[in-house]
């Protein structure tokens, strides 16, 4: 059953090359197809081809449903919304959502560097979109490197334990003995792949040229859907398949030295694009730093809240930046004009800063109090100032946006009502949390039930 | 000592690319570098003196002395993806060519 939500859009995707007429209705049925199949997948262990534990796995558990849901959902109204940039691109977007669903669903480690080199091409392709050749050949380079380095883990990891299924990899590693020092290799070396598409800090140089002058398309796709998935993918990995222990020390700085670079550079930027990109690199890397720290529940919040935010600030600010000019000053008073997204836009940017009414609220304070229960003082003390600077430069900006004389104007009434509509969601979230705290709320439990050999 | 060998690949194809500044040899190194992460994954199925893991008449003393398949189906994933992503490389060079005019990255000024 699972598997249908990853054949149907290969298969769609041969049968839009065969018909480019129809390429874009192909495309807009299988997101809207994918997007309500997955409301209807019932949890489980999916075996394909019928190998039982030997063979490919895919799993749906209550984590890969709300990836599911979230971003399906999310890629179909980026989809709708820019229709005439995704005719254009119609079978790359196919290939691209099965590579999600993959990420998403698979319980296998090799399956997994497949559907991430899926993705990772099928994201180099958007790229062109931006007429930007060089940056997308060093994204292409970077990713390439980068999952490379991941195949290259998984196989010593293979050697040494010998099976690559996700959720018997713990328990393998018991029975053979294997320490955290021999274990280091394997696993830093999936880390270093995983980090360059999560755009942790030494490896993300290729984000800034693909996102500065991304189109809203391509860049609402990688800053949002795309991001969002890697960062399940690695909450995933992180908490049942790398126990990293004797790493804690070093990756603590690699990521804690994100979360600032990230803040502190958006907080330079004076443009639309690059603040938006800078932000979403510093809350990449918090994202990572709770998954680390076993607050897997928190880190979902955080990537739900960060996805939907991203969503919004993107659309809104890459069109801005397509009509006027990239520069804020340039953009003064752009949101006169433009009322209601400008509404949608506040909402989005005061969510991701954490005030208080927002979804982000919620979630920071969830992230805060699991930090300061783990007794670490030093980090939530980074994150409050980090979330300080924060807030200054997106209350600049908003303040620069709301106030002087512009004549931009946006006409677009689809993404007004689906910027407008996330935009509800975040309030709602916001004030009436407890389902979403009840949706996630097992998500912990269960992967470690499968991990100890439970079935649903 | 093949693995020795292919992890020097490996490097060697990583000191390419951070080294290179021209598109095409940088889309050689990279294929450097996946040539010898395939052979290093091929070299791990190596059994001494191990037989086919087929169903043959002769059977088996251990199933020990199979030859892993495993790594085998994986490497040949892994050369079909790395066709792909030298053929889109390729094609970016295409595009990077008919826009400045040269493969060379110093020569094309800031982008």
């Amino acid at each position: 059953m699972a598997v249908l939500l990853i054949a149907i859009p290969l298969l769609f995707a041969f049968v839009s090359i065969l018909n480019k007429k129809y390429a874009f209705y192909l495309l807009a049925l299988v997101a809207a197809f994918n997007f309500v199949f997955s409301f209807f997948l019932e949890k489980g262990m999916y075996s394909i081809g019928g190998f039982g534990p030997f063979g490919i796995n895919l799993l749906v558990d209550q984590y890969a449903l709300i990836g599911l849901w979230l971003l399906n959902g999310l890629f179909f109204l980026t989809v709708m919304i820019n229709l005439k940039a995704s005719k254009k691109l119609a079978t790359v977007l196919i290939v691209l959502l099965a590579g999600i669903n993959g990420l998403l669903l698979t319980n296998d480690l090799f399956n997994l560097f497949v559907f991430l080199e899926i993705t990772g091409i099928s994201a180099y392709l958007l790229t062109t979109e931006n007429k930007k050749p060089v940056s997308s050949f060093n994204y292409l380079v970077q990713g390439t490197v980068g999952s490379g380095l991941y195949l290259l883990g998984l196989v010593i990891l293979y050697s040494m334990i010998g099976t690559l299924n996700m959720s018997d990899v713990i328990s393998r590693i018991y029975t053979i003995g294997a320490t955290p020092t021999t274990l280091l290799l394997p696993f830093m070396l999936m880390f270093i792949g995983l980090g360059v598409e999560a755009k942790l800090l030494p490896f993300n140089s290729w984000v800034k040229g693909v996102l500065e002058k991304a189109k809203p398309l391509s860049g609402t796709l990688v800053s949002s859907v795309i991001a969002g998935t890697i960062l399940l993918v690695f909450g995933r990995l992180l908490t049942t398949v790398m126990v990293i222990s004797n790493a804690d020390m070093l990756i603590t700085i690699i990521l804690i030295a994100t979360i600032i670079a990230g803040e502190v550079a958006a907080f330079k930027s004076t443009r639309i694009r690059e603040i938006l990109l800078f932000s979403s690199i510093g809350q990449a890397g918090l994202v990572v730093y709770l998954f680390t720290h076993g607050l897997l529940m928190q880190g979902v919040l955080l990537i739900i809240a960060n996805v939907l935010s991203k969503f919004v600030l993107f659309t809104i600010g890459a069109s801005l930046a397509e009509a006027a000019g990239d520069e804020v000053e340039e953009l003064r008073g752009a949101f006169k004009n433009n009322k209601l997204l400008g509404i949608g836009f506040t909402v989005a940017a005061l969510s991701v800063t954490g005030l208080p009414l927002f979804f982000g609220f919620v979630v920071k304070l969830n992230v805060l109090l699991g930090i300061f229960g783990s007794y670490d003082l030093i980090t939530p003390i980074i994150i409050l100032v980090v979330s300080l600077i924060e807030g200054v430069y997106f209350i600049k900006l908003l303040m620069k946006l709301w106030y002087g004389e512009s004549n931009v104007q946006i006409k677009n009434v689809l993404m007004t009502v689906s910027v407008l509509s996330v935009a509800v969601v975040l309030i709602v979230l916001g004030v009436y949390y407890q389902p979403m705290m009840d949706l996630v709320a097992p998500i912990k439990d269960e992967m470690i039930m499968i991990i100890q050999g439970g079935s649903f | 000592m093949i693995q020795i060998a292919s992890i020097l690949l490996v490097m060697l194809g990583l000191y390419g690319i951070l080294t290179n500044r021209n598109i095409i040899k940088i889309i050689i190194s990279l294929n450097i570098f996946e040539v010898g992460l395939n052979l290093f994954i091929v070299s791990l199925a190596y059994v001494e003196g191990g037989i086919d893991p087929i169903l043959t008449s002769h059977s088996a003393s251990s199933t020990l002395s199979f030859v892993d398949p495993l790594p085998h189906a994986l490497v040949l994933t892994a050369i079909v993806i790395g066709v792909g992503t030298t053929a889109l490389g390729l094609a970016f060079a295409k595009k990077i060519y008919a826009k400045y005019g040269t493969y060379e990255l110093d020569e094309m000024g800031v982008e």
